[in-house]
């Protein structure tokens, strides 16, 4: 590790101010990404402003949402009353996404700023990576690929967005509350994003010495059922391989509201909108389902090592939607 | 020759000796060490697979804070090569030259006030070199291979004209992936220097084996060496040779003349300790309708580095696995720009084992003869290669106790007959066996004037309880409480000690301690037999035992006295006596030693739509002859099998195709199983005490992995009807 | 042949000296003051500074559990915590786990009798985890057990008796007041 030096922000002003005095400094929350990225050379910041301090731990309902500090951690939010009766595929997700160790430590922030398990990226010996390098290559690419994401994918650069938390949350239309040195905006987390196509080295619409404060979830109505369903080859403590984030309404067989997303396979976590046009207002079959996640994955980019991923992708989000709508016909 | 003693099958299962150190942190394992004034290593690797360093960078290393000094080939000293042993001849020693031979080959080191300081400045080696086309396909055709590499290809009679004119024939190709041992412990190495004299604390499991390793390389008196290894954080095999990061941390504390602290980092791990090497195996049997065979052909091609070797005989078991009078078996290598490969927990078995008992899993269902029926119909009930009687073999017991318990007699033997919801059941078979292994052995027994013993040997325990068994051996063998007995090892100065492998050091060094035990005894008796305050004085000192701690003639309890007194008698603090084993040779014997013998039986749950494989139970019926402590022999077979678990259906070493950089080279990439991944396992063990050696034991340390590899895929081949013969097994394979 | 060189741009920048700062850890109840290099993880300033070396180093990625400590009660990675963010909160560590008359805690206790470890490696974390789990009323099935405890790995494989051990543990009355 470079050295570096330690700063302990006390309130958000102030580490936005330190944030933007230093455009080289990073922010440290969980620091589940961030020291294993110094650790391995690919993060070498020289100021770190710790910011596990500031007043940004609280879960409060506000009517029909949910806002979510952004240094809650995964642990707390998953054990929070109102996930648990309203939000179960947020709930499933966290669970899913980590240690129970790695959960007391990551944050719901930077969770969302997670960098991709790409290990050609996180290895920063070898010169060909758009992500780290802009216009070097993507060694991956002819490589060693498996864990590689196949939407949002290009000869670019096939790094996934390894959360699971976000994959529910796009689903949700979840907001991103973001202050900076001018002030503070709020983005729909299905803008936050960028795919790898587009700009590899670029992953979210986050500025330097913006901050994320917090998250707002839309509870969804009461009629609605979720779930996640994350397919590995570890029954535990493992990325995906593929993931869906399936909430339906449903009225006597008919699907009245789809939200659905996937990871495991995107760029960024991703939001399966022309599944979601297919379904609402189908009949809830598995027909219906499979139609839904053959369009998802129509147009996904593979190497030989990942192109797996696109039947179990679509498998998967079978599987969900009949273990959500209760069909299996 | 050596007789059998009639002794309880199965010892006690007691807690383990080293429990209480375990469980409360307080064991120091060699990362755990540090002596004043002590400076840090860290490395740089080569990030070519192939070529040759043109020049090396090292000024901004050396001028960065608290850098103490940074090795190269350009400044290192030359130091000499260790000892061929049973593995070979030893990994060549570090930084010889400007070539590189693999992807993360050492280039540099860098010696550093702190941790942290030393781990930066290796980040500022920078290397220039000319790099070629690196070797990295087994396959390559461009390749050296290796022929018969260990003089260990067999033949008999005519397997290819036995094959064209079998009834029945079968042709397959396996292939087996790299695996990397990865054990939890990050090895370690401080290496301190008085004058000439020299300490290291070392992640090993072969500490008398280091000592001599480093006397050679700097040249110095073994007597000037000393290792000390009394706990290791696990080690698989990969702790069996004196890498190059041992000699290159000793080498910098010599230059610097201050001790130097080296811990890989678990990157490192993959590439500088050794790992499973990838192969493919060609299987041809030949069987009668009824499932008797009459031909076996087995051979394999394995991965190895561009220099140095590896002990990796895929195929030769198979010529005594089963009764079939034509077989051959052949083992090739091909010399690749990758890491060395070595022994990871059953060697050769795990890989070997998977072909012979998938096809012959093939076989049967191609025969329609039940998967046991077929291996009882081939049973070798003698050694097939000379025909003496086996030393000990319980393995019709294993098939009739393991099907029983798993209930075997259930299944359906249609493929894809079996479904719970969407996972679709299967349940798959296969024997398993671990060759006997031996090496020379020593061990030490002293008894004090307070009647408590002291028994040492140079071995290490790493982790499958040789602290503990060898403790309650010498118990039994002194007539003494277990409290009263301490047993200590992990030293270079005590008695020399075989490795801690090939499951090989339970019988041995239990065989030098019942030697050394047996010697103390006599050497009580002797002076008893002209002590006329003594109660056993007359008796022949060649016929006694000892009971609760008092040494009496045999059989005759009532006459004994402790060895308290007699040591108090004749003014002695202690005795003490030396003992020894050697490998039992089976010409003598008039038996070939049959080494450790299972069957395994696995159900295995297969989602239908996504591929998904679970392992929901395993049942292993295991001969492992006498067994010295049922608790932790029990644990050896549970830890075999998740680690056959693991090399099944998770665990692959990923190689990037074009630099020969590992691809997957840490715990989050590289999958080793979880504890979600286990169920409960059932192990039963059965069979005799061995008539091959004194104590009796087989060892167990690589059976409760071998068989499990071909059980799991012959289960995956019940529930879904798909035989993959390759691993690992993943989902993709099944969608 | 091709050239090439191993180094990106940035690691030939030139280095700060190395940064200190004064931090006090609370570390088994005990306060400790050193002066440590802002890079020094809490599982190095446990281990190297103040010689509690029973937390162990598996991967120091936050890959394996082995330097599972608690962190005001809760488990968390000592390797992916820096020794500064850890000032100010109470450090729990296997040292600090057993009882002042020096038994072993009711989780060690079960852990030794059903013989789940081998070469032990892991155990420090694994009983950490493990004291953890009991806390967080994970302790109702075997397969509850064993998803909360699969961010501990063990390479002997002892997981079986691993979570025998937690059983027993839990049946006979849970966490206790030391945790």
């Amino acid at each position: 590790m470079r050295a570096f030096d330690y700063v302990r922000a006390t309130d958000t002003r102030e580490a936005v101010r330190l944030l933007a005095d230093d455009p080289e400094a990073s922010c440290l929350a969980g620091g589940t990404t961030q020291l294993d990225l110094m650790k391995d050379g690919v993060l070498q910041p020289p100021r770190l402003i710790d910011i596990t301090r500031l007043p940004l731990h609280g879960i409060e309902r506000r009517d029909e949402s949910l806002h979510v500090g952004a240094l809650v951690t995964m642990e707390e939010l998953a054990a929070d009353t109102t996930v648990a009766e309203r939000l179960p595929m947020v709930r499933e997700s966290l669970l899913l996404g980590a240690s129970v160790q790695l959960r007391n430590m990551a944050t719901i922030g930077g969770n969302l700023l997670q960098r991709t398990r790409c290990r050609y990226f996180r290895d920063p010996t070898v010169p060909e990576c758009n992500k780290r390098a802009p216009g070097s290559g993507c060694a991956a690419v002819q490589g060693a690929a498996r864990m590689h994401a196949v939407l949002g994918a290009s000869e670019r650069c096939i790094a996934l967005h390894a959360s699971d938390l976000a994959v529910a949350l796009v689903a949700l239309d979840a907001l991103v509350h973001i202050q900076g040195p001018t002030g503070s905006r709020t983005v729909p987390l299905t803008e936050f994003y960028l795919t790898a196509d587009v700009s590899p080295e670029r992953e979210t619409v986050l500025e330097h010495a913006e901050l994320i404060t917090g998250v707002e979830i839309p509870l969804p109505p009461p009629a609605a059922r979720s779930g996640y369903l994350k397919v590995r080859d570890r029954t535990s403590y493992e990325f995906a391989l593929a993931s869906a984030a399936v909430q339906l309404v449903l009225d006597d067989g008919t699907i009245l509201e789809a939200r659905v997303a996937l990871g495991g396979v995107g760029t960024k976590p991703w939001r399966a909108h022309a599944a979601e046009h297919l379904l609402t207002g189908a009949p809830a079959t598995t027909a219906t389902f499979t139609e839904a996640a053959e369009a998802t994955m129509q147009d996904a980019w593979t190497v030989p090592g990942t192109a797996f991923k696109v039947p179990l992708a679509r498998r998967t989000l079978v599987r969900e939607l009949q273990t959500v709508s209760g069909v299996t016909a | 020759m050596s007789t059998v003693e009639s002794r309880t099958r199965i010892g006690a299962g007691v807690n383990r000796v080293d429990g209480p150190r375990k469980v409360t942190g307080t064991a120091p394992y060699p990362m755990d060490f540090s002596v004043p004034g002590q400076a840090y290593g860290a490395l740089v690797q080569s990030t070519v697979a192939a070529g040759r360093i043109v020049r090396m960078h090292t000024e901004a290393a050396e001028a960065a804070p608290g850098v103490i000094t940074v090795l190269t080939h350009e400044n290192a000293p030359k130091v000499g090569t260790g000892p061929t042993t049973v593995l070979g001849a030893a990994p060549p020693p570090p930084l010889r030259n400007d070539r590189i031979l693999h992807h993360g080959q050492h280039i540099a080191f860098v010696v550093a006030d702190t941790p942290e300081q030393a781990t930066a400045a290796a980040r500022l080696v920078r290397a220039d070199y000319e790099a070629t086309e690196p070797l990295l396909d087994l396959q390559d055709p461009r390749a050296e291979q290796l022929v018969d590499p260990w003089g260990m290809d067999t033949s008999r009679g005519d397997a290819a004209a036995a094959l064209k004119s079998a009834e029945v024939t079968l042709q397959a190709t396996y292939t087996t992936a790299d695996n990397t041992n990865n054990p939890l412990g990050l090895f370690a190495t401080l290496a301190a220097w008085e004058g000439d004299a020299l300490t290291v604390h070392d992640t090993s499991q072969w500490p008398s084996m280091v000592r001599t390793t480093l006397a050679m390389v700097f040249g110095i008196p073994e007597s000037s060496v000393r290792v000390l290894v009394p706990y290791v954080g696990g080690g698989f095999g990969a702790g069996l040779r004196v890498w190059p990061h041992v000699i290159l941390t000793a080498m910098a504390a010599r230059m610097i003349k201050r001790p130097v602290k080296l811990v890989l980092t678990r990157p490192q791990m993959f590439t500088s300790i050794g790992h499973r090497p990838s192969g493919v195996q060609w299987l041809g049997v030949g069987a009668t309708r009824d499932g008797e065979l009459v031909a076996l052909d087995h051979r394999s091609l394995s991965s190895l580095s561009m220099e140095d070797n590896d002990y990796e005989p895929f195929t030769w078991a198979s010529s005594f696995a089963y009764r079939c009078p034509d077989v051959i078996t052949q083992d090739r290598q091909a010399r690749l720009n990758i890491a060395v490969p070595t022994s990871m927990r059953a060697p050769a078995e795990a890989q070997g084992n998977f072909a012979l008992e998938s096809a012959l899993d093939e076989l049967a269902h191609q025969l329609r003869i039940d998967p046991v029926e077929l291996r009882l119909r081939n049973h070798a009930d003698v050694d097939p290669r000379n025909g003496l009687p086996w030393s000990g073999k319980a393995l019709r017991e294993c098939y009739e106790v393991g099907a029983q318990r798993f209930g075997w007699s259930d299944r359906n033997p249609e493929p894809r007959s079996m479904r719970d919801g969407n996972w679709l059941v299967g349940y798959g078979m296969a024997s398993a066996l671990f060759p006997y292994f031996a090496q020379p052995c020593a061990a030490q027994a002293t008894v004090r004037r307070d009647g408590s013993a002291l028994v040492r040997s140079a071995a290490a325990d790493i982790g499958t309880g040789t602290y503990t068994v060898m403790a309650q051996l010498a118990a039994e063998e002194l007539g003494l409480p277990l409290d009263q007995v301490r047993f200590d090892l992990g030293d270079s100065d005590m008695p020399h000690s075989m490795m801690a492998g090939g499951s090989g050091l339970t019988g041995a060094l239990g065989n030098a301690v019942h030697d050394a035990c047996r010697r103390l005894l006599r050497q009580f008796a002797e002076l008893a037999h002209d002590d006329a305050d003594s109660p056993l004085r007359g008796f022949p000192p060649d016929d006694m035992e000892c009971t609760d701690g008092r040494i009496h003639p045999t059989g005759r309890p009532d006459l004994g006295e402790p060895y308290a007194d007699i040591l108090a008698r004749h003014g002695l603090t202690e005795l003490t006596a030396n003992g020894n084993s050697t490998p039992p040779v089976p010409t003598e014997l008039g038996m070939s030693l049959s080494g450790a013998y299972g069957a395994k039986f696995v159900e295995v749950r297969v989602d239908a739509d996504l591929g998904l494989i679970r392992v929901a139970r395993v049942v292993s019926a295991i001969d492992g002859g006498r067994i010295l402590n049922e608790k932790t022999a029990r644990s050896q077979i549970i830890g075999g099998t998740v680690g056959g678990i693991g090399m099944t259906l998770l665990e692959d070493t990923a190689t990037d195709p074009r630099t020969g950089r590992i691809a997957n080279g840490t715990f989050a990439d590289y999958l080793v199983a979880v504890n979600s991944d286990i169920p409960d396992l059932d192990v039963v063990f059965v069979g005799e005490p061995d008539r091959g050696t004194a104590t009796g034991t087989k060892g167990v340390g690589e059976v409760g992995l071998v068989g499990i590899a071909a059980a799991i895929a012959n289960a995956v081949h019940h529930a879904t009807g798909k035989r993959i013969r390759d691993l690992p097994i993943t989902l993709d394979a099944l969608l | 042949m091709t050239r090439v060189t191993n180094a990106s741009r940035r690691d030939t920048d030139d280095l700060p000296a190395v940064i200190e700062r004064v931090v006090t850890l609370t570390v088994n109840g005990r306060p400790h003051t050193l002066r440590l290099d802002t890079r020094v993880t809490l599982l190095d300033a446990l281990r190297d500074r103040l010689g509690l070396t029973g937390t162990k180093k598996g991967c120091d990625q936050g890959a394996c559990g082995a330097c599972t400590v608690h962190l005001d009660g809760r488990r968390v990675l000592a390797c992916l915590t820096l020794a500064a963010q850890a000032e100010g909160r109470d450090v729990t560590t296997i040292e600090g786990v057993s009882g002042t008359d020096g038994h072993p805690h009711p989780v060690q206790q079960a852990f030794m009798e059903h013989d789940g470890f081998q070469c032990g490696f892991c155990t420090p974390g694994q009983i950490m985890s493990a004291m953890a789990l009991m806390a967080e009323g994970r302790t109702g099935s075997d397969e509850e057990i064993r998803e909360f405890m699969s961010g501990n790995l063990c390479r002997c494989g002892a997981y079986p008796n691993i979570v025998a051990a937690i059983r027993e543990a839990a049946a006979r009355g849970g966490h206790d007041a030391r945790l």
